[in-house]
């Protein structure tokens, strides 16, 4: 058969794929990055593209217009060519940069320096250098060499089980007396065992360093380290590539499980991802690979299972279990990361499917896990995981939010990108004011601009708590349409893509699932313990998204319960927080274990409970009004 | 040794509901205990039954049901009179001619019905629409206004339709049945929704959607056995007395309808069968928790309240 030339506008990019290949494919191709929330299922409509030249295959047409269908618009990921194409993919179809939160709004909650030592969590790095100077040998003390060696590192370290590889056993015996007895020797840490990694005559000055990586659904980030001082020397942020394969874990599993080398291309994806921000942040930094020599990852557990290359089949079936929670470090060149090839990459451990290492980091460098005070830790995303405790127990649940926070599933939804709505102020008579990120024109509404229009309009008594547009206001912004009822929040005028830009009883009720969710999930948590509210002393919010969050709105909404705003703290993101935090102590990478040991996973599809408190969630701002004093006037 | 029986202090009751005006008037709810531990709390008022009669000849209604009706069953008023005579102390109007499907007759159609069967009778009057969310709250305006001053209970007023229904009776000085689907969280929504709106809470009735014998009964016990213990514990907004549709449940029962099926030829009589299933659902959910009985057929009426009589007395 023959392969067909599909060119792109407005890129002018050109590629040859076969007759079987989707435009979809195409593109990734020529390297176009595509939305493709629904992984190429042709249901989320996110792929749109306009044929401008060429015959294409019919497909799946969701959510594409009459009028959309008669200029040409196609979903990229259900065509196929039956000629040469020429194809515009407008801006709304592509991953745009978007700001990856590699820092965030202060850094409350966390651990500060200080109270590393009085944790106990002080330690030395994963990778570093012991100096030794050893007795030569004589013909009446004539030990080997390696065991004159282990056991000056032994009486200095205290660190009994020490191995090493046959490279540094080859070169041991010239080192050693290169340096005339005195030697550097670089120890790297395992699990359950200490390395040694190099040797090196006399006192070496080398530098070294080392990686702290979080890898979400989303974004990946990046910390390098200078291991000797334990400083941050810049950190990188960018998109998962995996995205293309779907925004979800759910989806990517699919894609994992269901398509040919589907797992290869996920794993691919990620590390690819991360070469990239790893050769940018060496580059700016002039580091070589060769001298990084460890690697702390921290992720969900599915993105820990495609990181590694493991088929996450059974984390999406029930009864969920994934192949590993601790996992044992690996060699840098068992994954193809940018790294030296011999560094030990560790994972940190998951709870359980759906309560992944990025948790278990952020336990740790929130200090919840050491301290008395009842602390509910949250992550809000598409799965909204929770973690409540204190030094004596620790509980940890996870529940479906679904992909609205994020943008998902609303009509103009969006992630927190420029032009997107992230403030919405109803005037006098009906009149919207919106507020952007970027202060560009709006072209959608993010997360939290969401959660705060449902606040204003549940404050202008637009919607009733149930989230239904309230029938006895004759206003032009309320009007009905195919799919129900929807608010007009910006005019086709002053928006940035031509059209009116709509909040639906649709979206609003989606929205008010996932904020049920979360919500429903606090409390079954807290009824397993049989604690009130109240009991807990502080509340940390993790996350890209938790970083733009209102508390004021979440709580308006019952997101989030009514608890003085002094209590709430965002942490920003702890995964990677966490994960530089193990990779400079080892006390650290210990304690860690010890967190993901002690904590109970609570699975909230077992009994009723969930289900009850869910639906009572699903009211503005809940069923039982007397949770939320403040809210309710 | 004497025995010390157990008595629960509870914090709060249910409220009180007057249906109707004059001496025919029905009040019910006020309880403050669960149901009949008289030993326990008040119980001031008796459980108030309806017999429920259609604006147009009901056509799902089986032959031994209808016979009993033999004559009035196309004329609402004379039906509301002979219910009257039969001892029902409402009469249920179900504006069945304004549904899409049986004649879908216009708001101001069905309130001259309803006008004229309120002026035939002194009981007090329930109007159910025709079950169609959309067309009720299109209907309940109008009917509303006909009915201004009677103090009716109209309904069934749901998440979908509740403004109009809830604006009809404050305008009109009426009561409203607020439907939710067997689950408290809804129900109570509902409730929050409608007091939102101020009409007072005790102008309030709760139809959780029972279920007859045999058809899910158990869900429509618990869910009132859990509204009342809320209400007695405090939860406002769980407060009201339930309306039990009996009526429309049994009578929709194979046990009540069958007569040709050999199986249906040993379970002994229809009648007796049918008017024993009614009177078991009700007595059932007398027990739950009911208020309000809307019953079809009298014999069920006369035999139901015997047992109203029977439970009432003290046990305290």
């Amino acid at each position: 058969m023959p392969n067909y030339n599909i060119k792109f506008l407005p890129d002018d990019k050109e590629v040859q794929i076969e007759p079987t290949d989707t435009v979809l494919r195409a593109a990734e191709k020529a390297g176009i990055a595509v939305k493709s929330a629904c992984g190429g299922g042709g249901s989320c409509g996110r792929c749109a593209v306009l044929v401008k030249e060429g015959e294409v295959t019919k497909g799946q047409t969701a959510k594409l217009t009459k009028e959309q269908l008669a200029q040409g618009w196609v979903l990229a990921c259900q065509v196929k060519p039956l000629t040469d194409l020429v194809i515009d993919i407008p801006a709304e179809s592509r991953l745009s940069q978007h700001q990856v939160l590699t820092e965030s709004r202060g850094d409350k909650g966390l651990l500060k320096e200080a109270q590393l030592k009085d944790l106990g969590l002080a330690g030395h790095p994963l990778y570093w250098s012991v100096y030794v100077e050893l007795t030569p040998p004589t013909l009446t003390e004539a030990f080997d060499d390696l065991s004159r060696l282990t056991t000056e590192v032994r009486r200095i370290t205290g660190i009994d089980n020490l191995q090493l590889g046959l490279e540094t056993l080859k070169k041991l015996a010239s080192t050693l007396r290169e340096g005339e007895w005195k030697a550097t020797v670089y120890l790297a840490e395992g699990s359950g065992f200490t390395e040694i990694a190099d040797i090196l005559p006399g006192k070496a000055e080398d530098k070294y360093y080392g990686l702290a990586i979080d890898i979400g659904t989303t974004t990946v980030v990046v910390y390098l380290v200078d291991l000797a001082t334990g400083e941050i020397l810049g950190s990188k942020g960018g998109y998962n590539k995996q995205a293309k394969y779907g925004d979800d874990v759910i989806t990517r599993i699919v894609h994992a499980v269901e398509e040919k080398d589907g797992l290869a291309e996920l794993h691919e994806a990620v590390i690819g991802s991360l070469n990239e921000l790893i050769d940018t942040v060496l580059k700016e930094h002039g580091v070589r690979r060769g001298q990084v020599k460890s690697v702390v990852s921290a992720g969900n557990t599915t993105m820990t299972h495609l990181f590694l290359g493991i088929q996450p089949t059974y984390i999406r079936l029930e009864p969920y279990i994934p192949t590993v929670n601790s996992v044992p470090p690996v060699r840098a060149k068992d994954l193809g990361l940018h790294v030296h090839p011999q560094a030990w990459v560790h994972s940190l451990p998951n709870i359980a499917s759906y309560v992944g290492g990025d948790i278990t980091s952020g336990v740790l460098v929130t200090g919840m896990a050491q301290s008395d005070q009842l602390t509910l830790l949250i992550d809000i995303g598409t799965n909204g995981e929770m973690v409540l405790g204190n030094s004596d127990w620790l509980i940890a649940c996870s529940c479906s939010a679904g992909p609205a926070f994020e943008g998902g599933g609303i009509k103009y939804g969006m992630r927190a990108m420029h032009g997107a709505i992230e403030r919405v102020r109803i005037l006098p008579g009906f009149g919207v004011e919106c507020k952007t990120i970027g202060n560009g024109k709006p072209v959608g509404i993010c997360g939290s601009g969401l959660i705060d229009c449902i606040a204003t309009l549940r404050d202008a008594a637009i919607i009733d708590r149930t989230g239904k547009f309230s029938s006895d206001l004759e206003i032009s912004r309320i009007r009905d349409t195919d799919e129900g009822p929807e608010f007009v929040l910006v005019w086709a005028n002053d928006s940035g893509i031509g059209e009116d830009i709509t909040i639906s009883e649709n979206d609003i009720k989606n929205l008010i699932r996932s904020k049920g969710a979360i919500f429903a999930g606090i409390r079954v948590m807290l009824g397993m313990v049989d604690l009130p509210v109240e009991a807990i002393d502080e509340i940390l919010i993790a996350g890209g998204f938790g970083n733009y969050l209102n508390i004021h709105d979440s709580v308006t909404i019952g997101l989030l319960p009514d608890l003085p705003t002094e209590k709430y703290k965002f942490i920003g993101n702890s995964s990677v927080k966490g994960a530089y935090l193990s990779l400079v102590s080892h006390n650290a990478r210990r304690m860690v274990e010890e967190i993901a040991q002690k904590m109970t996973y609570l699975e909230l599809s077992v009994g009723n409970s969930f289900l009850d408190e869910f639906v009572s969630a699903l009211f503005l701002p809940h069923t039982d009004l007397s949770l939320f004093p403040s809210v309710h006037k | 040794m004497a025995v010390s029986i157990l008595k629960e202090r509870w914090t709060s009751k249910l409220y009180e509901t007057t249906i109707g005006t004059g001496d025919k008037a029905v009040k019910f709810g006020g309880d403050s205990t669960l149901p009949y531990l008289q030993f326990e709390g008040e119980i001031p008022n008796r459980p108030a039954v309806a017999l429920e009669i259609t604006d147009v000849e009901p056509t799902d209604w089986p032959d031994f049901l209808k016979a009993h009706w033999e004559g009035v069953l196309a004329d609402p008023v004379a039906w509301a009179k002979q219910a009257a005579e039969y001892g029902a102390d409402l009469i249920a109007l179900r504006l069945d001619s304004a549904h899409p499907d049986k004649g879908n007759a216009s708001a101001e159609d069905v309130a001259k019905t309803a006008k004229a069967v309120a002026d035939a009778t002194d009981l007090p009057l329930i109007v159910i629409g025709c079950g169609v969310e959309e067309k009720d709250g299109a209907i309940f305006p109008a009917v509303g206004e006909a009915l201004a001053g009677k103090n009716a209970l109209i309904g069934c007023a749901t998440q979908e339709n509740y403004n109009s229904i809830v604006a009809a009776a404050m305008v009109n000085g009426h009561n409203v049945i607020a439907s939710s689907p067997l689950d408290i969280n809804l129900c109570k929504q509902l409730n929050i929704l409608m007091t939102e709106m101020n009409l007072p809470a005790e102008r309030i009735v709760i139809d959780p959607l029972i279920g007859a014998l045999g058809y899910g009964i158990e869900y429509a016990y618990s869910i009132m056995e859990r509204s009342r213990l809320g209400a007695l514990t405090g939860d406002k907004m769980l407060a009201m007395p339930v309306v039990c549709f009996v009526g429309q449940e049994a009578w929709k029962a194979k046990e009540a309808k069958d007569v040709e099926s050999p199986e249906g030829q040993t379970w002994g009589e229809q009648g007796t069968r049918a008017i024993l299933w009614e009177v078991m659902t009700s007595t059932t959910l007398l027990q739950a928790g009911g208020s309000l009985f809307v019953m079809r057929h009298p014999e069920s009426l006369k035999k139901f309240k015997a047992h109203v009589e029977e439970i009432s007395k003290s046990n305290a």
